[in-house]
């Protein structure tokens, strides 16, 4: 493809300009690190295959609003990590057997169990991830995008609240909760260690 | 002393706690200890690194989205060059028409003078027009909405579970004869994306509804692939993100037609 010599601005003009194959320059360079951090978020293979697209697709519907200042790989990032907060938002209020808010975590296999194994089955398989995730679970959507942007993207709590469209207080805050709510359901493994 | 807060040893784990932390932490055998536990509690919080994605990943994606989008000149154009001649031939014409009713009403006085009081003029038929157009906007939304979810349910399915297969092939049914008039009116106003989205719909719904021998583990498989494949379930997401836009022109169109 021509454009795929051209750094993003040039990519953007020539798309605006008409050039709509010149985008495909831009979802190529960019899917694999979107794919990334959708599926942190979602924790979700197909979620996070679908997040990409939707974001790529808005991305193209907003691309006139697209400040020549930013960097288009920060600015399709934002839109998707926006995305999959939607998604797992959508999700939270769509699963029936979410775990409250307020749940004991001893009870977890019980509420969760189309996917609960007992934590000794999982400890003793060596599957202290689907733990981790089943405590992810847990977070709301906020919480949960705010806590992977933190702790496996680098992000921050600017970063975070820009990308999540809240005050970096805000976002700070979230980290805190999440980290506060994953450490009372981990405590099991800490017993363990 | 003042010992520190957990959401100030967040803070300090993440790197962004003030340089008095640091101070403190060294000098406070209590929050030392508590910063070692958390910072062992993080520090097990290692998530599955996400699923590689091909080389041709990124190709894939585009290819996928492609067909929705237009190019930003053909919008332009199409707005600048087609639509200002388009705009005068619409003024031109509404001119005429401006004209031809006054004449018309100057001609026909006399003889509406001469009816009864109790007739009612006949209603103008874009007013009767609205109310259906809104109706098929409904309509039309209802059932992207329903579609989506079957979409995404035999995305997820279970191709070898009968209790997921079974609700699939209802659903399926029922949708079919509502996607057929969906179609029918897309061939009406002239849409192609939601045709041609709606054709792939029909195609896939029928063969869920009416496999012969029901629906068997490789049909459901093959089935998700195809509708992978097509970007099915993206399109028909496509297409419900425009209905809000159509809701909007639908009742905009009947407000103009009622004033």
């Amino acid at each position: 493809m021509q454009c795929m010599g051209r750094n993003d601005h040039e990519t953007i003009k020539a798309v605006l300009e008409g050039d709509k194959e010149a985008y495909g320059a831009l979802v190529m360079r960019h899917s694999h690190s979107l794919f990334r951090v959708a599926f942190r978020i979602t924790g979700n293979e197909f979620d996070a295959e679908d997040v990409v697209q939707e974001a790529f697709l808005r991305g193209y519907q907003k691309l006139e609003n697209f400040e020549s200042r930013s960097k288009f790989g920060t600015w399709i990032y934002r839109i998707a990590v926006r995305c999959a907060l939607d998604r797992i938002a959508g999700r939270q209020m769509d699963d029936s057997s979410r775990v409250a808010e307020e749940a004991d975590p001893e009870q977890e296999q019980v509420q969760l169990a189309d996917t609960a194994a007992g934590p000794d089955r999982l400890l003793l398989s060596g599957e202290i991830g689907a733990l981790q995730e089943l405590a992810l679970r847990s977070l709301t959507a906020t919480e949960r995008a705010a806590f992977v942007l933190r702790h496996t993207e680098d992000c921050t709590s600017e970063e975070i609240g820009a990308a999540l469209g809240i005050l970096p207080n805000a976002a700070k805050q979230a980290v805190f909760r999440a980290v506060r709510k994953l450490r009372g359901r981990l405590a099991p493994l800490r017993a363990m260690r | 002393m003042k010992h520190l807060s957990e959401e100030e040893l967040i803070e300090q784990y993440y790197g962004e706690g003030a340089a008095r932390f640091g101070e403190h932490l060294e000098a406070c055998a209590e929050c030392a200890e508590a910063y070692d536990a958390l910072q062992s509690d993080l520090d097990e919080l290692k998530f599955a690194p996400p699923p590689a994605r091909g080389a041709v990943y990124g190709e894939r994606v585009w290819q996928s989205i492609a067909p929705s989008l237009h190019a930003f000149e053909a919008r332009r154009r199409s707005w600048l060059g087609i639509g200002l001649w388009r705009g005068l031939s619409y003024a031109s014409v509404c001119a005429l028409l401006v004209a031809g009713a006054f004449l018309a009403g100057r001609l026909s006085v006399p003889k509406q003078a001469a009816t009864t009081a109790g007739n009612n003029p006949p209603q103008a038929p874009e007013h009767a027009a609205q109310p259906q157009r809104r109706i098929v906007v409904v309509v039309l939304s209802d059932h992207l909405d329903r579609s989506e979810r079957l979409l995404v349910e035999l995305k997820h399915a279970d191709a070898g579970s009968e209790e997921m297969v079974s609700p699939l092939r209802d659903e399926a049914r029922s949708l079919l004869a509502a996607n057929r008039i969906c179609r029918q009116n897309a061939a009406k106003i002239d849409d192609p994306a939601l045709a041609a989205a709606l054709d792939r719909l029909d195609h896939l719904l029928d063969e869920l509804a009416n496999q012969p021998g029901g629906l068997n583990r490789e049909t459901i498989t093959r089935l998700q692939e195809e509708m992978n494949a097509d970007g099915l379930l993206f399109q028909v997401r496509v297409l419900r993100s425009r209905i809000p836009e159509q809701q909007a022109v639908s009742a905009a169109q009947s407000k103009e037609g009622t004033i």
